[in-house]
């Protein structure tokens, strides 16, 4: 019985430690800034654009092929009598988050820094009430970047930290 | 309580009574829920229910309320009768053992003279309930439930009684309010250490909680008898259990502890004497909560021949030295000394039902170098 | 089936389907018990309901994107999983994986190690009856674990963080602060569980002596990990084939000698201490440096060849054996599962004891379904 003294002597000690309970979703923990959460588009703030191109390099490495995209020439364009510098601009980007793995492939495949994952609680917290509802269009992609709330991070692949 | 309460005759007073019964052992049974949720969760590193109402409170009602609209279902093929009365003959016994249990001097519902045979007689009954509940299902996995339920049962009613024996022996008398009174100076517990210990060891597997609930274990059978039971019909398990657990508090602090009546609970008063009871009780149901946190479950056949090879034989020794004592006239010190050495024998003869564990030796030799087959 | 016995009784035997939705079966797997009374008489298992097809898949996968497909089979030590894939890429493309690389990819491994035990310790004291207090007791340590890994990698479950080469991107500069921190508080979740299940009576009576296999028979049917070691068998690949950095740091190798459930749970047990050990150690010894190869191109493509891999998963053997015939994607990859091989023991395991403890010696083996059907 002296076993049995030893496991409820462990359970009074644990007893008297406060609890580990975190008060989800009154209180939301902070996320570090590498958190991986969904996909999503980057808004050129200087020149009031996206800064994706629609090169499809995302669209062809994802290995779940969960993305659908489509150029436009850009009618901003410098030769147009606009400001920017991308001949091509996006016209339609679908992303299914039902079918997205979170791998970050994508991320690591741009060629021009536009695609990052979400690193807030609103890219852990889609829930819908119909599966439709779970594909991205291009003005919900684009909607926390442009206005301003996110603090992307974008790794560059396989460079060590300075010594 | 006055013989006939306010004057009504006997049929009346006998209702009301038997309402009082009602209310008090459901408000308790919804009570103790919210309690044991709340000290397994701190058990658990956790918080229990905190949302409804002030601290969970209203938990149970919110529960209550949400099996009361489920759709009372009953499986094709099973027996109807069985079925249907299995959960009135689980808790109904139980609200009858309410019938005799002492909480201050002068109330209670009808002391008996035979009360502790009243109340282990009625306890009993409920193990019909679980064969009823079991059978009647139609499913393997309640049928082997309710016959483990059974089994585990009638193997703790003996040591249960025998152990109730030897108090009522030193008393001289089954009735419970007696003995009580009995214990003003010095409570039982000082006298029978081991009877205490058998009857708790008991009581926790008359009750079906762990480390005896085997019946009940989640996640083997998924909850044995009660597997077909939905809404309110499956919610008279559970009242039945914890009205179970709040009397054997109660009956457990009045048989061993000294009910209402020590520490000078026959001097100060009523209000002293409920306080005495709900202490003593709220300890009791403390420990149990506190066991069923921190043990497995043991298997049937460990449990029964745990009952029928330790706890019996112990329980007959302690009713044989009892008589002894009793008729030789032996002092009551007696008592105690055998008691004391009764509960270090039961304690070793556990441990050595075990082996102790080795840790494994770290091995640095590699696979090459000793035979691997 | 009909059995007879003493002239006068017939009885049948009856047929109990555990799963494949059912506590205590860590997963969708369903066995088909043939039990005589309480007694077991024969186990059928049935597995296949988690195959997602992630072998085939991974043919048209290049070596970037097959990473998280691997990270899926084994899920509960990603880390490991991963590991087994990139070093079978490295062997046939020939890359030499940087010191620091390797040394962050131990410490990794070893933490994936801890939390996959703590999950372990977890299931089994609900399976044994304690509900939900080991398993909390656990899922906090794990819980630390697993947000250290979150501020490294970016998510919590399935990292796919390893690449052919070294690792995805470095590890945040305060790393060793968090992973003293993190050791500190699997030192004291450890201590919890240990007190709790090792010494309990009731936990003792339940696990000694049940499930017990030996070791001719662990070696005949190709078990691995700790369910072989308590056997008595003193396998483990982390000494025998030395592969990232063990060779070069102190560390034992667990082995108990009964064979039975009780050992297979303190095997893994003293395992998880051995792993805090070597983490302390691999922190001492990590430095600054490169963690790619110079010079990686950007799409890997590998030489036509066939390589084995293996390394020690917290279950056994994980192995990859890889195919290819040039280019950027396998030809065919084959994962051995560990869990596959250990589970087919389970009947022997089995038979003859009661259903309790059938259950029980299914928890101890320490299946994950991702890995047994891929």
């Amino acid at each position: 019985m002296r076993g049995l003294a030893k496991s409820m002597l462990t359970t009074l000690s644990v007893f008297m430690r406060p609890p580990v309970t975190r008060n989800y979703p009154n209180v939301h923990r902070p996320l570090p800034e590498r958190d991986r959460a969904f996909p999503l588009l980057l808004w050129d703030k200087d020149i009031d654009e996206p800064f994706c191109t629609g090169c499809h390099a995302c669209e062809r490495a994802c290995p779940v092929e969960c993305m659908t995209v489509l150029m436009k020439d850009n009618p901003n364009h410098k030769s147009v009598g606009g400001t920017s510098s991308r001949r091509k601009i996006i016209d339609k980007f679908w992303i299914d988050y039902a079918r997205c793995m979170r791998c970050n492939v994508c991320v690591e495949v741009c060629n021009f820094d536009a695609i990052a994952m979400n690193n807030t609680w609103s890219g852990h917290e889609t829930a819908v009430h119909d599966r439709k509802d779970l594909v991205m269009d291009l003005p919900q992609l684009l909607a926390l970047s442009r206005g301003g709330a996110i603090q992307e991070w974008v790794p560059v692949l396989g460079k060590a930290n300075e010594a | 309580m006055p013989t006939h309460l306010l004057g009504l005759n006997t049929w009346l007073d006998g209702l009301v009574r038997v309402l009082l019964v009602v209310l008090l052992m459901t408000v308790t049974a919804m009570l103790l829920i919210w309690a044991e949720r709340k000290l397994l969760g701190r058990f658990q590193a956790r918080i229990g229910p905190q949302r409804t109402g002030p601290f969970g409170l209203l938990q149970s009602v919110a529960d209550a309320l949400k099996l009361i609209g489920k759709e009372d279902l009953r499986p094709r093929n099973a027996d109807a009768w069985t079925f249907e009365l299995g959960p009135y003959l689980v808790f109904v016994p139980i609200f009858l053992g309410f019938v005799v249990q002492p909480f201050m001097a002068g109330f209670h519902i009808r002391m008996l003279d035979l009360g502790i045979l009243y109340f282990v007689a009625v306890s009993s009954v409920s193990i019909v309930g679980w064969v009823m509940a079991g059978w009647g299902s139609d499913n393997r996995y309640a049928m082997l439930g309710g016959l483990r339920s059974a089994a585990q049962s009638i193997s703790y009613e003996l040591p249960f009684v025998l152990s109730l024996l030897s108090v009522a022996l030193l008393a001289g008398s089954l009735n419970i309010d007696d003995i009580v009174v009995g214990q003003a100076g010095v409570p039982n517990i000082v006298w029978q250490p081991l009877a205490f210990m058998i009857f708790f060891i008991a009581a926790l597997a008359e009750l079906n909680r762990a480390p005896f609930d085997i019946p009940v274990g989640e996640s083997e059978v998924v909850g044995g008898p009660f597997v077909e039971y939905s809404g309110i019909r499956w919610s008279m398990f559970f009242l039945g259990e914890y009205a179970g657990l709040f009397i054997t508090g109660v009956f457990v602090s009045a048989m061993f502890l000294g009910g209402y009546a020590w520490p000078f609970g026959l001097q100060l008063g009523i209000g002293f004497q409920l306080l005495l009871t709900a202490l003593k009780a709220s300890l009791l149901i403390f420990l149990v909560i506190w066991i069923r946190g921190s043990m497995p479950r043991l298997r049937i056949d460990q449990l029964m021949g745990y009952s029928w090879k330790v706890l019996l034989p112990l329980a007959l020794a302690q009713v044989v030295v009892n008589g002894f004592v009793l008729v030789y006239g032996l002092p009551r010190i007696v008592l105690t000394i055998v008691g004391l050495a009764g509960v270090v024998f039961l304690v070793w003869v556990t441990e050595r039902a075990v082996r102790r564990p080795r840790v494994p030796r770290p091995a640095a030799v590699a696979l090459g170098s000793e035979a691997a087959s | 089936m009909v059995t007879e016995s003493a002239h006068e009784f017939e009885t049948r035997d009856l047929l109990l389907n555990v799963g494949p939705q059912h506590p205590s079966t860590h997963g969708v797997f369903r066995m088909v018990m043939q039990v005589d009374g309480e007694v077991v008489r024969d186990v059928i298992p049935y597995v296949g309901y988690l195959h997602r097809g992630a072998e085939k898949l991974c043919e048209t996968m290049d070596y970037r994107q097959g990473i998280g497909f691997m990270d899926r089979t084994e899920y509960l030590a990603s880390m490991n999983a991963e590991l087994s894939y990139v070093m079978a890429v490295e062997a046939i493309a020939d890359l030499q994986v940087p010191d620091r690389a390797q040394w962050i990819r131990m410490i990794l491994v070893e933490l994936n190690r801890i939390s996959s035990h703590l999950m372990f310790m977890g299931a089994f004291g609900v399976d044994a009856g304690i509900i939900g207090t080991p398993m909390i007791y656990g899922w906090r340590e794990r819980e630390a674990i697993i947000d250290l890994f979150e501020e490294i990698t970016g998510d919590r479950m399935m990292f796919a963080y390893f690449r052919p080469g070294g690792l995805a991107w470095d590890v945040p500069t305060n790393f060793a602060a968090r992973v003293q921190e993190v050791i500190a508080a699997v030192k004291q979740g450890i201590k919890d569980l240990d007190g709790l299940l090792t010494y309990n009576e009731v936990f003792l009576a339940r696990t000694q002596g049940i499930g017990v296999i030996s070791a001719a028979d662990a070696i005949d049917f190709g078990m691995s990990g700790p369910s072989i070691r308590a056997s008595g068998v003193h396998l483990d690949i982390r000494r025998d084939e030395p592969y990232l950095k063990y060779s070069e740091i102190d560390w034992n190798v667990i082995t108990a000698t009964e064979g039975d459930v009780f050992a297979r749970y303190n095997c893994r047990l003293q395992e998880m201490w051995e792993s805090v050990r070597m983490v302390e150690q691999c922190l001492d010894r990590l430095e600054p440096g490169l963690i790619m190869p110079e010079k990686m191109p950007r799409m890997l493509r590998t030489p036509p060849g066939e390589v084995y891999v293996r390394t020690e998963a917290p279950r056994g053997e994980y192995g990859i054996y890889l195919v290819s015939k040039g280019g950027n994607r396998p030809y065919r990859l084959k994962v051995r599962s560990a869990c596959l091989s250990n589970l087919q023991a389970l009947k022997q395991m089995s038979v003859g004891q009661y259903v309790a403890d059938a259950i029980l010696v299914l928890g101890s083996i320490d299946i994950v379904l991702g890995e047994v059907d891929r």
